[in-house]
């Protein structure tokens, strides 16, 4: 007995009787039970020769499961493992950066009125909110984005990471991650690369994590052409992506709103833990206007986003328990669960955060519900209108999901007949036909393959739509 | 016998990260090899608070339920773009991507090569075992020639499949890597190599040299219907003609 110099313990019940350690060790030392068998019916190894154990740790390093101990008289190196080695309290990088809560109103000082595109107001207002990092692809008419970005050189000021990606499926996919990680993360795009985003869109529904994806739009399908287009409706609020999912669809129709729409897109999908989308169009994105800048706020240290998004992936810091980013749930009940969850939001956005500009809704006998780029067109349409007597008002979905149902209901109470104007062949009317239950006459009028309509087509096409005189 | 067995002679153990769940994966197959090794280095270098995994899709992708670290679960392909972001985002943390052959040198090929090519800080453990593993047993890029699959019944031809694809060596010659080995876990030796491998890799994450690829050429004993035993020996006696071991790259 005294002679023995090793020996090992093995897990009989996490053993799958693989017999690879049987094979490795040097002294055929281990055996398979014959007969026996563990909970899991596994034939498991044990030591069928225990005294010609020398303790040369080869069968526990090739076993898969991790079920052999090993041990040796004397013993050659000290135990290395048990407790984990916990890392010496490191001073609070975090700290030394926190500042006061910032100012979450996007109002800002006189100096920060200036004059831009579209696009590159989403770029600058993105910084001045205190994004964490931009992840995107070239593609007109979008690439302002990314070209004012790598002009401002944000990671020199704020911190702020901008990765040109080698595709949009690469690029949604460091936003997923990123939101996975509870920063404030985005990426812009226009329809062939929002197409590509598609299941980045999906995971990040799946997993719950707050992310803004823009999609500047242009016209399709295919290639199609780099001019103005609202033909990625459908996508953008039925989903796009496999699965039962939404995403908050926010739809500017100026530089302002481009600004803007970026604080409030982060803002709720942070609440909701959800994705914001700003869909946009070739026109709003090109278009220049006098735009009043958010003020810069701070990015968010590490302990602000640890204390914000407990469920982040971060590192186990003080080794608080594990945090996974998933979206895979085998159990059918689990997952039903979760997808009852993500239910429960949508219904909860959909109370909270529905909106809707109404202009000369109150004594409306024609009412026009458009949005974005054909929402601006109407205006100027609606003054011709009622320049001639025709009272014409206005719904403008600000949130084309949640979608204002209701308020267009109200709207159309005392209405004769609705016009949808959009740049695509009949999208968004499916939505304003079920808000209306096809109680009065809605027509649509369209301009298709990237042209965009005059303030005339469009009366005219409420005039000969509906008979007016 | 039961003398020896005391704590204070202890010389290997179960690392405390690779927890108590019963693994799913089939008996003597590599990923549990190369999960407890991705746990002891992790555990050595005292880097558990501040190392972030990014699982596949594959036969690793609960790899999140068994080694107790911060995880992302990334869609099929896309694991070193999200690694991108995470160490872009966090460049104090240890990232590393855990990936089988589908994965990472098929649906994920884009994503692989350029982000080894930005120089991304990443560590990439491959696991090349010539299969689908988790669908059944479908060819994989890396699939031999005249390796029989679910999907070459008959075996790998090049006029109907093309090659196998060996995408290391194409990987170490890209700037932006800084070590590209191949390593297996077949034997005590091959299993020490391999731990040293990935311990580099994971060290080159967290002092930023670059990326690191660390491929293991693994056996699928369901997939290629073998046991365990025979499947190593089928790995030592086919795999290693086409994918050689050792270091492609080390740039110290
Ligand atoms: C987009 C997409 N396509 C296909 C699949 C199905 N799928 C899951 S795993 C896998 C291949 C896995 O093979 P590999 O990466 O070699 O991993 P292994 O299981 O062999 O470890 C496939 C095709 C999927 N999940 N997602
Ligand atoms: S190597 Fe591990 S799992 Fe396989 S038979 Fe031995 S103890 Fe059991
Ligand atoms: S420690 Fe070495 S001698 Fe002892 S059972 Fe394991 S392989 Fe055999
Ligand atoms: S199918 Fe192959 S790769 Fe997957 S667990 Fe089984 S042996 Fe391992
Ligand atoms: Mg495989």
């Amino acid at each position: 007995m005294a002679k023995n110099i090793g020996a090992v313990t093995i897990d009989s019940e996490r053993c799958k009787g693989c017999n690879l350690c049987v094979v490795a060790c040097p002294l055929g030392v281990l055996a398979l039970k014959g007969r026996e068998v563990n909970n899991r019916g596994y034939h498991f190894a044990y030591m069928e020769s225990p005294d010609k154990c020398i303790g040369c740790q080869s069968c526990a390093l090739v076993c898969p499961d991790a079920c052999i101990e090993v041990y040796k008289c004397p013993p050659t190196a000290p135990p290395k493992r048990g407790a984990l080695a916990v890392e010496a309290e490191r001073p609070d990088q975090g700290q030394a950066l926190q500042r006061e809560e910032p100012a979450t109103e996007t109002s800002a000082q006189p100096s920060n009125v200036t004059l831009m595109k579209g696009n590159e107001a989403l770029a600058v207002a993105a910084i001045r909110y205190g994004a964490d990092g931009y992840f995107g692809y070239p593609i007109t008419p979008q690439s302002e984005v990314l070209e004012r970005l790598e002009q401002e050189m944000p990671w020199e000021t704020t911190g702020m990471v901008v990765v040109q990606a080698e595709s949009e499926v690469a690029a949604i996919n460091m936003v997923y991650a990123g939101a996975s990680c509870g920063k404030a993360v985005f990426t812009s795009t226009s329809s062939p690369g929002f197409s590509l985003m598609q299941e980045g869109m999906s995971y990040m529904a799946a997993s719950e994590v707050p992310a803004l994806v823009i999609n500047v739009m242009r016209g399709g399908p295919g290639l199609g052409t780099i001019h103005p287009s609202q033909a990625d409706y459908f996508q953008a609020t039925k989903g796009g992506g496999h699965g039962d999912y939404h995403a908050i669809v926010l739809a500017p129709s100026s530089v302002q709103e481009m600004a803007d729409f970026v604080g409030l897109g982060w803002d709720l999908a942070f609440k909701y833990r959800c994705v914001s989308m700003i869909l946009a169009d070739g026109v709003i994105g090109q278009m220049m206007e006098k735009v009043v800048l958010p003020p810069q706020r701070p990015r968010r240290t590490d302990d602000e986003i640890r204390r914000q998004c407990p469920w982040a992936v971060t590192g186990r810091k003080g080794m608080r328990p594990k945090n996974v980013v998933t979206s895979l749930e085998l159990d059918d009940d689990k997952m039903e669960a979760n997808n009852l969850r993500f239910q429960a939001t949508y219904r909860l956005i959909e109370q909270n955060e529905t909106r809707c500009e109404l202009v000369d809704t109150d004594d409306c006998d024609w009412l026009i519900v458009a949005f974005g780029s054909m929402a601006r067109i109407s205006m100027k349409a609606m003054e011709l209108a009622r320049a001639r007597g025709i009272k014409v008002g206005m719904v403008r979905p600000i949130t084309l999901w949640p979608f204002p149902a209701e308020q267009i209901r109200k709207a159309a109470a005392n209405a004769k007949g609705i016009l949808v104007p959009e740049l695509d062949a009949g999208q968004m009317i499916e939505d304003v036909k079920l808000a209306v239950e096809c109680r009065l006459p809605v027509e649509h009028f369209g301009r298709l393959g990237g042209n965009v309509p005059t303030p005339d087509e469009i009366l005219d096409a409420l005039t000969r739509g509906f008979n007016i005189a | 016998m039961n003398a020896i067995i005391q704590p204070q002679n202890r010389v290997y153990s179960r690392p405390s990260l690779l927890n108590d769940a019963h693994m799913h994966y089939c008996p003597g197959c590599s990923h549990g090899v190369v999960h407890k090794l991705v746990a002891e280095v992790i555990e050595d270098m005292g880097v558990a608070e501040n190392a972030i995994g990014v699982s596949p899709v594959g036969c690793a992708v609960f790899a999140y339920n068994y080694i107790d670290i911060d995880w992302l679960e990334a869609a099929h392909g896309r694991a070193t773009a999200m690694a991108t972001a995470v160490k872009r985002l966090m460049p104090d943390r240890l990232v590393f991507t855990y990936q089988g052959d589908g994965d990472f040198a098929a649906i994920g090929t884009c994503e692989s090569i350029h982000a080894c090519n930005r120089a991304e800080n990443i560590a990439i453990i491959f696991i090349n075992n010539a299969i689908y593993g988790m669908t059944g047993g479908q060819m994989a890029p890396t699939t031999l020639l005249g390796q029989k699959t679910a999907t070459c019944p008959y075996g790998r031809r090049v006029d109907l499949n093309g090659y196998p694809l060996s995408i290391t060596p194409l990987l170490a010659q890209l700037d932006g890597t800084c070590y590209v080995t191949r390593q297996s876990v077949h034997t005590p030796g091959a299993v020490r190599k391999a731990k040293a491998a990935i311990r580099k890799a994971f060290d080159n994450s967290i002092a930023c040299r670059g990326a690191s690829v660390v491929e293991i050429v693994s056996t699928c004993n369901s997939g290629w219907k073998m046991s365990p035993e025979k499947a190593n020996q089928w790995m030592v006696e086919h795999m290693f003609e086409k994918y050689p071991l050792g270091d492609l790259k080390s740039n110290d």
